[in-house]
Formats: C-alpha cells, sequence, structure tokens
C-alpha cells in the first residue's frame, strides 16, 4: 500500500519535472494569420541544425506566420506521424524535409489530398502533385568540387595525382551524386589516380579518420582528399596530422557549415569546401509567396558557392562567429 | 591426453593466430617489398583502432561473468564524450553547459531517491515477518545504500558546481578524473536498479541506454549536435599527450586499453571479488547462500563497466577531437561480441579477460586486413560477419571435436544399436537419425 503510493508520488514528481522542462507554448501565436508546419527529418546532425536555425530565423522576419516544427528523430514512422499530426492540426502550408523518399510519400500524398499545399525541402518523394520542390544539386556539387580538384592538381589536360574519396553513406542518394559529379572531371584526366575503392565513412569523422589512417600506411604519395562532407575531410586531415604529413595533401570537404567547414578553411586545415545550402529559408520563403496568392516555380534548385581561404572569415563573420 | 588438454586449453588464441596469418600471407607490400600488414606502424594502429572497443569490452566481460548484460555502455560513452568535449572546449562557446549538467544531476537525484524508497520498504517487509532469503539479503545491503546514495549526490554536485572551472584549472588530469566518474555513477545506478528493483539486466541497461542518449542530447544542446574540440585553444594543446605515441612507438590508448585488461584481469583472477563474479555467474542462489554479497559484487561491476566506458569516452575525443551524442552508438554490440569470440559465455561464469583480450584483437585485425585490401565497405559487412561466425565455430568446439561430428553424421548409422550410440548426447542422436533418413 505504502509502496505504491511512493511509487505514484515519484512518478508525479517526474511528471512535474518533465512538464516544467518543456518550453511553453506561446499562446499569442494564436492570432497570427497563416500556420505553416514543418516537418525535419532529424536535428541530430550539424547540418539539419543549421537547417532549422535557417528556416526559424526567416520565420522571424514574418510576423505573420507561425511555425510548427516536428522533429522525425531519423526514424520513418516518427516522421509520418508527425506529418499525420500535422494534417490533423490542418495547418495552411506542409514542408517537409522527408528522412526517405519512399516510406513518406503516402503521407504526403495525404497532405495533398487534404488540399495542404506540400513544399518538398532537399529531398524528393515519389509523386509530382506536391507544390514545389525546393532542395541543392548534389550533383552540381560535386562538379564544382571535380573541377577545383583538377585545378589544383595542375589544371586542365595535365593534372597529376593521387586522390583518396572517402564516401558518405554508400546506399544514399547524395553519396552517389557527390561521387558522380566529382569524377565526371577526375575521371578525364589520365594523370589522376584513384587510390580507392568505395570506402565508406558514413559521414562520421572518426570512421573516415580510421579510413584515412590505413590509406596513408598503404599508400606513400597522397596528393588530395576528397570527403563527401566536411567532417569526414577533416577527420582525414587529422589522420593526416597525427601522422605528419597533412602538408602535402590537399583537402576538399561538402557542406560548408559555418562552424564547421568554413571554420576548417578559415583555419587552414581544409583547403576548400563547397556549399550544399539548406533550404529552411528559401522553402519558408516561397511557401508564403504561394499562401499570399502568387505563383511559384515546380523546381527550385539552389546553388552552392566555393569556400576557400579568400572568403571564409567574411562567411564567418556573416554567421556571427 | 595432455595434447588435447593443451590443444583446447589454448583454442581461445587459434583464431588470433589464424587471423594473424591471414593477414601476413595476405598482406599487399610497399613497392621497397615490405609486408605493409606486418610493419610496426600498422599492428600498433589496429591496437590504437581497438582501445575504445576494448576498454568497453574489459568493463562487459565481468557484467557478463555474473551472468548479466550491460547495453548501456555506447549511451554512457556518449555522455562522458560531451562532458569531455565540453570541459575542453573554448569558455564562451559552451553555454549549454548550464542547461545539460543540472539535467544530468537531477536525473541521478531522482534516481537515487526512488532506489531508496525501493530498498527500504523492502527492509520493511523483512521486518513485518516475510523472511526469505532474499529478503535477508536485502536486509544486509541496508550499509551499502546510504553511501551509494551520498556518492550519487556528492558527484552530482561536483559536476554541476566545479565543472566549468575544471577545464581551466585541472586540465588533463581533470577531464580523466570526471568523465570516468560520470560513467562511474550511471553504471553504479545501473546496478543498484537491477539489484534492489530485482529486474533483468537486460531491461535496466535497455532502458539506461535510451535515457542516457537522450541525457547526452540535452547536455550537448539540440543545436550542438556535434562538439568539436578545436585545435589551438590551450586545453586541447594539452590533450595532445592521449593520442601520442609512448616512447615514440605504443600508441596511448592502446596502453589505456592493455593496462585495463591487465589490472582488471588480475582482480578477477586473485581477489576474492573475482571470485564471488565467477560464483555469481555459475550459480546467483547457491552463490548467495555461501554468504557472498551478491547485490553489492553485481553493482561494482556495472559501475566499473560505466567507468570504463567513461575512459574510452576521453580517449575517444582525444582522438578525434569531438564529442557527439551518437558517439559509442552500436559499440555495446562490437564489444559483447568480442567477449562472445573470446570464449565468455553468455550465460555466464565461464570466460575471461584474456579471451576477450583476443576476441577484440580478432575483430580489430580482422578490420585492418579488409582495409587494407581495399575491400569495397559494403562487402567487408558481409566478410566481417562471415569470418565471425568461422572463428567462433572453430573456437567454441575445439577443432577436433568439429571433426568428429562430421564423421558421426556420416557414419554412425551402419553401427546400429552398439553401446557408443546408447552413450551419445541427445545432440548426436538426432543427427544419426537425420542420417539415416538419407
Amino acid at each position: 500500500m505504502k509502496r505504491r503510493e511512493l511509487m505514484l508520488a515519484a512518478f508525479a514528481a517526474v511528471l512535474t519535472a518533465t512538464t516544467a522542462l518543456m518550453p511553453a507554448n506561446d499562446a499569442a501565436a494564436q492570432d497570427k494569420k497563416w500556420r505553416i508546419g514543418f516537418s525535419q527529418a532529424t536535428t541530430i546532425e550539424p547540418w539539419r541544425a543549421q537547417f532549422n536555425k535557417d528556416i526559424i530565423a526567416e520565420a522571424a522576419k514574418h510576423p505573420d506566420v507561425e511555425l510548427i516544427i516536428t522533429d522525425g528523430e531519423d526514424k520513418t514512422e516518427k516522421q509520418v506521424a508527425d506529418v499525420e499530426n500535422l494534417i490533423r492540426q490542418e495547418v495552411d502550408a506542409l514542408l517537409i524535409s522527408p528522412k526517405e523518399s519512399a516510406g513518406l510519400t503516402g503521407v504526403v500524398q495525404q497532405a495533398i489530398d487534404a488540399k495542404i499545399p506540400v513544399f518538398v525541402l532537399d529531398r524528393n518523394v515519389e509523386t509530382d502533385q506536391y507544390t514545389q520542390f525546393v532542395g541543392g544539386d548534389n550533383k552540381l556539387i560535386g562538379r564544382a568540387a571535380g573541377e577545383y580538384a583538377v585545378e589544383v592538381l595542375g589544371g586542365k589536360g595535365k593534372a597529376q595525382g593521387n586522390v583518396v574519396e572517402i564516401w558518405g553513406g554508400m546506399g544514399t542518394q547524395p553519396a552517389h551524386d557527390r561521387h558522380d559529379g566529382f569524377h565526371e572531371f577526375t575521371d578525364k584526366e589520365p594523370g589522376i589516380k584513384n587510390l580507392l575503392d568505395q570506402q565508406s565513412g558514413d559521414w562520421k569523422q572518426d570512421q573516415a579518420y580510421n579510413i584515412m589512417a590505413t590509406a596513408l600506411r598503404n599508400n606513400e604519395k597522397i596528393d588530395l582528399v576528397y570527403g563527401h562532407n566536411d567532417p569526414m575531410a577533416y577527420g582525414a586531415y587529422l589522420a593526416a596530422k597525427d601522422a605528419g604529413r597533412e602538408k602535402e595533401i590537399k583537402f576538399i570537404g561538402i557542406d560548408a557549415l559555418p562552424a564547421e567547414g568554413v571554420m576548417w578553411v578559415n583555419n587552414g586545415e581544409l583547403t576548400a569546401t563547397f556549399l550544399y545550402a539548406t533550404p529552411g529559408a528559401e522553402g519558408l520563403r516561397q511557401a508564403i509567396k504561394f499562401l499570399n496568392g502568387e505563383k511559384v516555380e515546380k523546381t527550385i534548385t539552389l546553388d552552392t558557392l566555393m569556400v576557400t581561404k579568400d572568403n571564409a572569415a567574411q562567411i564567418m563573420k556573416d554567421n556571427g562567429l | 591426453m595432455s595434447l588435447v588438454r593443451l590443444v583446447s586449453r589454448t583454442k581461445l588464441y587459434w583464431g588470433l593466430i589464424a587471423i594473424f596469418l591471414i593477414g601476413v600471407l595476405s598482406s599487399p607490400v610497399t613497392s621497397s617489398g615490405k609486408n605493409i600488414f606486418l610493419s610496426s606502424g600498422n599492428l600498433l594502429d589496429v591496437l590504437r583502432q581497438v582501445s575504445t572497443t576494448g576498454l568497453i569490452a574489459t568493463g562487459m566481460t565481468a557484467v557478463i561473468l555474473t551472468a548479466g548484460i550491460d547495453l548501456s555502455v555506447g549511451s554512457l560513452m556518449a555522455i562522458c564524450s560531451v562532458v569531455c568535449a565540453m570541459l575542453l572546449t573554448v569558455p564562451g562557446e559552451t553555454p549549454a553547459v548550464f542547461l545539460g549538467l543540472p539535467s544530468v544531476s537531477a536525473a541521478s537525484l531522482l534516481i537515487g531517491a526512488v532506489i531508496v524508497r525501493f530498498a527500504f520498504l523492502n527492509i520493511e517487509k523483512v521486518r513485518a515477518g516475510k523472511d526469505s532469503i532474499r529478503d535477508i539479503h536485502l536486509d544486509s545491503m541496508r550499509g551499502l545504500v546510504l553511501p551509494a546514495v551520498a556518492g550519487i549526490l556528492l558527484c552530482a554536485l561536483v559536476l554541476s558546481y566545479l565543472l566549468p572551472q575544471v577545464q581551466t584549472k585541472f586540465g588533463v588530469l581533470g577531464v580523466l578524473l570526471v568523465a570516468p566518474a560520470v560513467g562511474l555513477v550511471f553504471g553504479a545506478i545501473n546496478g543498484m536498479i537491477i539489484v534492489f528493483g530485482r529486474l533483468q539486466p537486460f531491461i535496466v541497461t535497455l532502458a539506461m541506454m535510451v535515457t542516457a542518449l537522450g541525457i547526452a542530447r540535452l547536455t550537448a544542446g539540440q543545436n550542438n549536435a556535434v562538439l568539436p574540440v578545436y585545435t589551438g585553444s590551450n586545453a586541447t594543446a594539452d590533450f595532445d599527450i592521449l593520442r601520442q605515441l609512448v616512447f615514440g612507438v605504443v600508441p596511448m590508448p592502446g596502453i589505456f586499453f592493455i593496462v585495463a585488461i591487465i589490472l582488471y584481469g588480475a582482480v578477477l583472477r586473485f581477489t576474492p571479488f573475482g571470485r564471488y563474479v565467477y560464483a555469481i555467474g555459475g550459480n546467483e542462489e547457491a552463490a548467495r547462500l555461501s554468504g557472498i554479497n551478491a547485490g553489492r559484487v553485481k553493482i561494482v561491476t556495472y559501475a566499473v563497466s560505466g567507468l570504463l566506458a567513461g575512459l574510452a569516452a576521453v580517449l575517444y575525443v582525444a582522438q578525434y577531437r569531438q564529442g557527439k551524442p551518437d558517439a559509442g552508438a552500436g559499440l555495446e554490440l562490437d564489444a559483447i561480441a568480442a567477449v562472445v569470440i573470446g570464449g565468455t559465455s553468455l550465460m555466464g561464469g565461464r570466460g575471461g579477460l584474456a579471451g576477450t583480450f583476443c576476441g577484440v584483437l580478432i575483430f580489430g585485425l580482422l578490420s585492418n586486413i579488409l582495409q587494407l585490401h581495399n575491400i569495397n565497405s559494403n562487402l567487408q559487412l558481409v566478410l566481417k560477419g562471415l569470418i565471425i561466425i568461422g572463428t567462433v565455430l572453430v573456437q567454441e568446439r575445439s577443432t577436433g571435436d568439429l571433426f568428429s561430428r562430421l564423421w558421426h553424421s556420416r557414419h554412425q548409422p551402419e553401427v546400429k544399436g552398439s553401446a557408443a550410440e546408447e552413450r551419445s548426447s541427445p545432440e548426436t542422436v538426432s543427427l544419426t537419425m537425420g542420417g539415416k533418413k538419407e
């Protein structure tokens, strides 16, 4: 008897503590004109965190918009539930950045059937009845990186060097696009030799470190490392640094987050990185445009930007670093 | 006979030797004809790479010897890596310290309070006359509860108030004390819930795995999912010592791993505590009846497991210059696999750290060989799985046994009704019957 009471009391204490920790919902938000729901796939990756930062910053510029952000926690079933929930809340527009295409197509269709305009961000779904797609083009970015690599290795037609490429996840489209774009340029150069056969660092700094440590052991001459994202390029840099060979190698990454890639380029650790812009700000702008009765294009492709020592400091300054 | 005993006593090492030979024979060579696999640099690379998994497998071995399991080590490592990265990051860039640490302390407090309630209520039951062996045993635990809770409180207080100062005042030593201490506290909580709550270790540590992941994320702050340790700040320069080579050859993380194996191995082998661990794994009730304080022993094994996860986290941060809430993700499975490959039984009571050391090295050498051969990442996973199965098969039965089984299944049907068949185990019988049908 006593035991049950105590357990109840403990349970109640936990509940109270949890509720107290949760941010209070702003009651003033009720009278805003547009309620826009945004279903994010996950927030645990830095790029996704930047994505959320961008969209929140953009929403702050529009006083007539209430933005509801949900976190799919990197699970398809959670994200589907999130979107169902937003549909039930009858949001005026739905922004979604799907974790994966197939699993989320159904629920996106459901939103379309419920007459909610849907803006698909970053990764696509398997239907074209949505209002708009906004995203970066990984192939385009890979091409920019490949063109730059050829340039630093000696220029078109004369490029020479051994290249280590560290893949992101092997099963993900971005990794394949970043690979294909890069090789459109480097494969034309007979002087460029690829040292590794599809080694995946799974987008992670620590795994890339270990791949690079072995590659350094296996190869006496490495000229350039191409990481499918900045943390992997940086992990490879750290491995080379620990082996005392970082000076002879050029490191190229992708993503250009202000607190990661751009900072590493600014420190002289990476040679260059290429912006994979988050569609957060642009997506929200487009949605508001559409809600206000303007026409929007079916697809918007975000451009990339090459970040080198020349512009890194300015970008960091612009982002308050 | 003595040869058979020698083979069966050393069968632990066959897998390791086999993998090593494969490595040597198949290794690519440098342009000057040097065997890359055998080069000291490469083997020491392997030692460095396995040290994180190795430390965790060390703690896991003792836990498994008590017939328990610790699924939370990966998440505990994540928390510790986040705490560690915070200590090393330049002040002013980690506002999350103020969000995360109080939440860690609050969680410890709450869990501590619940445990006290549970424990004392059970003691009251004993006084009321329901004195089964277990309840009397819990009564004897009373001495342990208050110090343990006091320890949790103390750690929580130390964490929330001293942490911001540690990074400037104590440097590397401070980090090496604080991060493992955090692991120790969480490990002890695991053990206490298992013992006082009389719950399955699987469930408790599974719950802790989830809880700890959440706390790690809270501590890191949602927008700081990864806490990079910036090169160039003073703290990280001091931290260099943890990734340097000792005497210019042996990587520091490897030293930590080997020392941990030797120390804990000695404790398990030569102290009463070690004998209790094996006794509990063999038969917990019998151990209890013979006067062993099983609960206390179990709590210590979980606490040490947490402590080693914390130590692994420090080395992880030093090596990769980052702390993050998914640092140890999946590591508990690698560690369990290494322990099992090393011959420790999941049922408890049988095995030891020498085996775990081999298991960890087998794992590491395997990855290294596949990587040296530049084998496609997806194919690496397949090959790893197959080779693990192969290694365990060779080690679990001695090779001779394996052959005799094959022999039996083919030829036994001929000797119908013989004495040999009557004496054979049920397993062999079923094999022979399978043979008959063919």
